[in-house]
């Protein structure tokens, strides 16, 4: 593959923001428990991430020692200019993931605020390459609404992300976000923040954590369209950030043979789950099996269609996807799709020329 | 044949790595805890990443039984920086989770103070 014959798409990008530069987009108290108290959000992981250099590439941590990806000229040179993006969509670090944290809401609510806003003003408003997520405490229902009110609209938003852990999205407690979202044109971004793979827990050992993440997303997917969030909300949609992509046949075949036998149980859903999926959700490509062209095509055959695949990256994460090695070869039209169409064909703000 | 003086032997201490260029290629010249040295493309076979940017280290040994740790190999792991692949300078190279993959190598000489790489 030439390195710049499409100008792709990236659909996972984490920034990264330090509590140190955080601080002057919060409010007081809050900047007080950062600042004076070291509040620094809870973490469950027991294990470190055994790569070279923690969650991140070892070259994509900065020369003067600061977390990668929390330089906006280091990310243009290494990823952006380097590999040619047209559009990279940002997803954020682990840390801070407001609606993952486990109480403290109003600190949470402050803390997604800020968030947004840094985002905005250091990477949004200077890169028109960037595109962004609206960071919410939606554990915080209303609180989160406002937030979505407050900056749904600026027109480099494209979505408002959700992490994967321990809350299903699709209860309806949480519906009237998506409300939100939908007005503002906004998609869901679904993406893994630290979820309980394993009956609630941790397992073990890392690999087995990382090698089960593909099951949260699943679980996600499943209780999204079962609570009907897809036929009370037709133009909103879903992007599954960062869980590869070969579990999606097994789940669309699951889940309408399901429905053939159980649909009386869930009477608003009008459409067969496979149908669902293939109008609503879409899927990231990070981290991809090493596949070959006959196992990727028949992949694509399976789901039914070949517009749910979004090229990502996942930079400047230690399991990064390169464009041109991740993937197996494949025909310019499908290139061009996944690499770049789908992404602008799903996300209603991203300009699609 | 070509051939390159890459570094001088001065300039790499024992376990440590460092990029060179032999002609249009990168190189990754490596020196193991006994101080001999060793020199492999500076591209990973998994997604080309720049070994050079990750480490040189040991590794878990896969002679471990279930529950054990055994830490060996000082120096002698290259690990690369993005996926944490590993591979063994002392066996041609070769990836410790699949020794049939292995990263291309050169020959290295050592002349004087020099160390000349060459194919």
């Amino acid at each position: 593959m030439a390195k710049n014959q499409i100008r792709i798409v990236d659909t996972d990008i984490h920034e990264r923001v330090q509590y140190a530069d955080i601080l002057k987009y919060l409010d007081e108290p809050f900047k007080h428990y950062i600042q004076n108290c070291h509040w620094i959000q809870e973490k469950h992981m027991p294990y470190t991430q055994p790569a070279v250099a923690g969650v991140d590439r070892a070259d994509a941590v900065l020369p003067d020692g600061r977390p990668a990806g929390s330089d906006l000229a280091f990310m243009q040179k290494q990823l952006l200019d380097d590999i040619g993006h047209e559009f990279g969509i940002l997803t954020s670090a682990l840390d801070p993931s407001p609606s993952s944290m486990h109480g403290w809401y109003e600190m949470a609510t402050a803390l997604a605020s800020a968030y947004n806003d840094w985002q905005i003003e250091e990477w949004l408003d200077k890169d028109d390459r960037l595109y962004g997520s609206v960071h919410i405490a939606a554990q915080d229902r209303d609180a989160a609404v406002k937030e979505i009110e407050r900056v749904g609209s600026h027109p480099k938003m494209v979505q408002v992300l959700l992490p994967i852990d321990d809350i299903m999205w699709g209860d309806p407690f949480y519906h009237p976000i998506f409300e939100a979202a939908e007005k503002h044109n906004l998609m869901i971004g679904m993406h893994h923040n630290e979820p309980p793979v394993y009956y609630g827990k941790w397992p073990r050992y890392f690999i087995e954590w990382h090698t089960l993440i593909p099951t949260a997303h699943m679980k996600q997917v499943t209780n999204m369209i079962f609570n009907g969030v897809f036929d009370k909300f037709p133009n909103l949609g879903l992007m599954m950030i960062e869980g590869g992509f070969t579990w999606v046949p097994h789940l669309m075949w699951k889940m309408d043979q399901q429905y053939r036998d159980l649909r009386h149980e869930v009477p608003w859903l009008k459409r067969k789950p496979s149908d669902i999926f293939k109008e609503q959700i879409r899927v990231t490509t990070q981290p991809a099996e090493e596949l070959t062209k006959q196992e990727f095509m028949s992949l694509i055959e399976q789901m039914g269609t070949d517009e749910i695949l979004c090229f990502s990256t996942d930079y400047p994460h230690w399991d990064y996807d390169s464009p041109t090695r991740a993937l197996p070869n494949m025909d310019a039209e499908l290139k061009q799709k996944i690499f770049a169409e789908n992404a602008k064909a799903f996300y209603p703000k991203l300009p699609n020329s | 044949m070509k051939e390159q003086v890459v570094c001088k032997t001065t300039e790499l201490e024992p376990g440590e790595m460092k990029a060179a260029n032999l002609g249009k290629q990168n190189v990754l010249v490596c020196r193991t805890l006994d101080g001999k040295f060793y020199a492999f493309l500076n591209q990973c076979n998994h997604q080309g990443a720049p070994l050079d940017k990750g480490m040189i280290c040991g590794a878990t040994t896969d002679k471990s039984k279930p529950g054990d740790y055994h830490y060996c190999r000082k120096g002698e792991i290259i690990r690369c920086p993005w996926h944490g692949r590993e591979f063994d300078i002392k066996d041609e190279g070769r990836m410790l989770a699949n020794p049939s993959k292995k990263l291309p190598s050169y020959k290295v000489r050592v002349e004087d103070e020099d160390v000349i790489v060459y194919k």
